[in-house]
């Protein structure tokens, strides 16, 4: 039964291929997505971090999106 | 109304979403793909390779949609100026490309056993490589060009341009001698598809919308940050 499945009446190679490598470029694009996201929070969130107080007291009190980006930079740290 | 469209209150929905769709992303998989390769049956003409239909047609019409809506946000953002439009277009821009590859690659593996070749210069096929080639160019064009408003005006006219091509990929059945089939699922009218055929690929639809919803939030909240970033340098 496994075989038939596997064999798929000999279109197997072709169904397979197929669902593989939409599986296998999904994959990659979302790890590389999330990657990506990731190494530009966390730039973000050290630039923040480098700021003088008065400076990063301002920003944070300006911007929701820069507080945060730097909570959950903290939280993961 | 427009106050919910700012990108801070945007960025926090975004958080969510992104958590929400990654919870149901695999379970929803996981039933999909059951249903592709286990449950629906064979078909009587084709056999088991009618499975491909579950990845090609989904993957089609996101390539299709996706570049109707890039071009259609470009138009606006030519009239109206709407930066965050430019934004979702560049989000948008690599997930058509993804899925349009896709459609290709396994439009070309269904056709080997089905037309007894790999590939054709056929007019369904050939305009799917032109709308690859489309959005190939509007991600170089917004890539290299370092100025923001020249490549988001040169990556717009592209858009536009090749918008054309979008009723030629569609009609490209009807109005040439192709090897390609006429499309079995039609908003009017009835469709030529079993219910037994019709629910595997709505769930696969489903599942790669879904996927697509995620990425295109990911790559959003990326170009937000990378503003945010651009200004605190300022």
């Amino acid at each position: 039964m496994i075989q038939n499945f596997i064999y798929m009446s000999g279109y197997g190679f072709y169904v397979w291929a197929s669902f593989a490598l939409t599986i296998i470029f999904c994959g990659f694009i979302y790890l590389k997505t999330l990657r990506t996201l990731k190494k530009y929070e966390r730039d973000f969130a050290k630039e923040i971090d480098e700021l003088s107080v008065e400076k990063k007291r301002i920003v944070l009190e300006n911007s929701k999106i820069a507080s945060q980006v730097l909570s959950s930079y903290n939280k993961s740290i | 109304m427009f106050g919910l469209l700012n990108n801070s209150n945007l960025f926090q929905w975004i958080e969510k979403l992104i958590n929400f769709f990654n919870s149901i992303f695999f379970i929803l998989l996981l039933v999909a793909l059951s249903f592709a390769l286990i449950i629906s049956p064979p078909d009587y003409l084709q056999g088991d390779s009618v499975r491909i239909m579950y990845v090609h047609v989904p993957a089609a019409w996101i390539g299709l949609a996706s570049y109707t809506c890039i071009a259609f946000l470009s138009i606006l953002n030519f009239v109206f100026k709407i930066k965050n439009f430019s934004l979702v277009t560049k989000s948008i821009a690599p997930i058509g490309l993804l899925f349009t590859c896709i459609a290709i690659i396994t439009g070309s593996l269904w056709g080997r056993p089905t037309w007894g070749t790999f590939w054709a210069w056929d007019a369904r096929i050939t305009s799917m490589l032109f709308l690859a080639f489309f959005y190939f160019l509007f991600i170089i064009i917004n890539k290299f060009i370092k100025d923001d408003t020249k490549a988001n005006k040169i990556s717009s006219i592209v858009a536009i341009i090749g918008l054309v091509n979008i009723p030629i990929i569609k009609y490209s059945v009807d109005w040439f001698n192709t090897l390609h089939q006429p499309a079995s699922i039609k908003i009017t009218g009835t469709s030529t598809i079993h219910s037994s055929m019709l629910l595997p690929l709505f769930l696969m639809f489903l599942v790669l919308i879904l996927y697509c919803a995620l990425i295109f939030l990911m790559k959003y909240k990326t170009e937000i940050i990378k503003i945010k970033k651009k200004n605190l340098k300022r």
